[in-house]
């Protein structure tokens, strides 16, 4: 079977693909010091019951991917917590700052590993989600505005935002705030 | 297989009601072949120059099956190259072996608009594998008349493709995502303006991917004896299904079903054929590039319609022209494109 177009389809595989990685734009530690200026953290993991994680689905229609929450006390008043979301090949790694009132102080996003849709990070994007709070059902191209281009980024972090006020809300609404 | 053995009459016959509209293209093939050849090689260099040379890659839109489209587009402003490579192995009695390639750029006009335009360039080789064991190569170069005892290969530019795919609705932000398609093909003494509906349903954050396109092409050709007619040849009508599911970083795998028909009418009448393929599909998509690849099989679902040449249908699959028992498609893409805010 000679052909002069036989090898094309091996040239898929050794074409070259620069390696996926992920862009750090912020640690852990530079976001608690960004959204809360002096404070100092607690850190308090915890894991979802089964009954805590249908009653989040059931409250944000957003499902519970995973049932370990990573969460930090702030001193000054205030949760602290990491979490990611799907992104279009990797996960997108954010953190969200709630004050002791379970209102959205901050959002930030803290790895991004796709080369497309980074848009997310920006300000003016990300300030929409500010003062939002457990109910406020939050819906992309309607209580927030999508990027046009970024729309799977958009979407999963307003899906991830509306998870965590409603984990606020049915699971550590009634815990103490304050280390 | 246990198809009575013809006598050369019938297989002369044969040949002259299958290769339909042969004649057309038997002046001086292999000097148009060199020709062509060489213009879809300076092409397929000048995709990937380009694509090399344009700074800052990003990720774009991507296939997840091989013969499924999705509503995914590339957002505005971006650029990527695709490869693709269909191979189609296996009719019901002697050898066929049968490559088409096509080498596409692609470009974002705005975020609901996504141009291409690419170039199709086929290779093939057949010897004793139609109905009757007559060597038939398959379509596109159905419209060469071999011996039916020749070994026949053959290698042909095909023609060169536009599309535009318009997403009326996209699944990330609509309960269902829909997508117009429009690809005229031109080639030597061929157009084929062929049009899809795409239809896109997500589901468990977007990592379970469902895909659906009906698909209506009618073929022109120039056939003898009156080659100064662009008449109609047949009209493909195909239905495609493909469910993909993200398990894990970069990696989705899942499976394609379609059906493709055709038809001697514009209006499903007089059908032709009508043949079912079902088989895995894996993708992989990284931060540059993605690489999907799709092995299908014929079912053994064929029955014979008004318009199925006799002998064409075999164990219960059809072996016509435009149809073998396996097929093998890969896609390599690589974007390019401006640069990503920071």
């Amino acid at each position: 079977m000679k052909s002069r177009f036989f090898l094309l389809p091996l040239a898929s595989f050794v074409l070259p693909g620069g390696p996926a990685y992920a862009t750090v734009y912020l640690s852990v530690e530079q976001a608690q010091a960004l959204m809360f200026p002096g404070a100092t953290f607690q850190p308090d993991t915890r894991t979802l019951t089964n009954e805590q994680a249908k009653a989040i689905e059931h409250a944000s229609g957003v499902n519970v991917r995973s049932r370990q929450l990573k969460l930090w006390r702030v001193s000054t008043g205030g949760w602290f917590i990491v979490d990611e979301v799907v992104g279009k090949h990797e996960f997108i790694l954010f953190a969200l700052g709630l004050d002791d009132s379970g209102a959205l102080k901050a959002i930030e996003i803290l790895e991004y590993r796709e080369a497309y849709g980074g848009q997310i990070r920006e300000p003016d994007w990300r300030k929409q989600f500010i003062g939002k709070q457990a109910g406020s059902k939050l819906q992309l191209d309607k209580t927030i505005r999508n990027i046009s281009g970024a729309t799977l980024s958009c979407k999963h972090i307003t899906d991830g935002v509306n998870r965590l006020l409603a984990t606020y809300e049915i699971v550590l609404k009634q815990s103490a705030s304050r280390p | 297989m246990n198809e009575p053995i013809p006598d050369s009459r019938q297989i002369d016959q044969f040949a002259l009601e299958t290769n339909r509209g042969r004649r057309a293209h038997e002046s001086c093939p292999q000097q148009t072949n060199g020709l062509l050849s060489r213009h879809a090689a300076a092409l397929l260099v000048t995709l990937f120059v380009m694509a090399l040379a344009a700074p800052s890659p990003v990720r774009a839109d991507e296939p997840l099956f091989g013969f499924t489209y999705t509503t995914d587009l590339l957002p505005k402003g971006k650029f990527e190259v695709e490869q693709w490579s269909t191979t189609r192995l296996t009719k019901a009695t002697g050898s066929f072996w049968q490559q088409e390639n096509r080498t596409e750029l692609e470009y974002g006009v705005n975020d609901r608009l996504q141009f291409s335009l690419y170039t199709n360039y086929d290779s093939t080789a057949a010897y004793h594998n139609g109905p009757f064991g007559a060597t038939t190569p398959g379509e596109p170069f159905s419209y060469d008349v071999p011996d039916p005892d020749d070994h026949y290969r053959r290698s042909r530019f095909i023609g060169i493709s536009g599309e535009a795919i318009y997403r009326l609705l996209s699944p990330y932000t609509h309960p269902v995502g829909v997508a117009l398609y429009f690809e005229p093909t031109i080639g030597p003494g061929f157009f084929e303006p062929e049009a899809r509906l795409i239809l896109q349903k997500d589901f468990r954050d977007d990592r379970l991917v469902l895909g659906f396109n009906f698909t209506y092409a009618p073929e022109y050709r120039r056939l003898p004896p009156d080659t100064s007619c662009m008449c109609l040849a047949e009209t493909d009508v195909n239905a495609d299904f493909g469910l993909s599911y993200r398990f894990r970083r970069n990696w989705s795998a899942g499976f394609e079903f379609f059906n493709e028909r055709e038809l001697n009418s514009l209006n499903f009448t007089n059908e032709i054929n009508s043949a079912y393929y079902v088989g895995p599909v894996i993708h992989y998509g990284g931060k540059h590039f993605f690489v999907t690849a799709t092995f299908v099989g014929q079912l053994p679902w064929a029955t014979t319609h008004s318009d199925t040449q006799p002998g064409a249908i075999v164990g219960g699959r059809d072996y016509d022209n435009d149809f073998e028992k396996y097929r093998v498609r890969v896609k390599f893409g690589w974007y390019f494109g401006g640069k990503e805010k920071k």
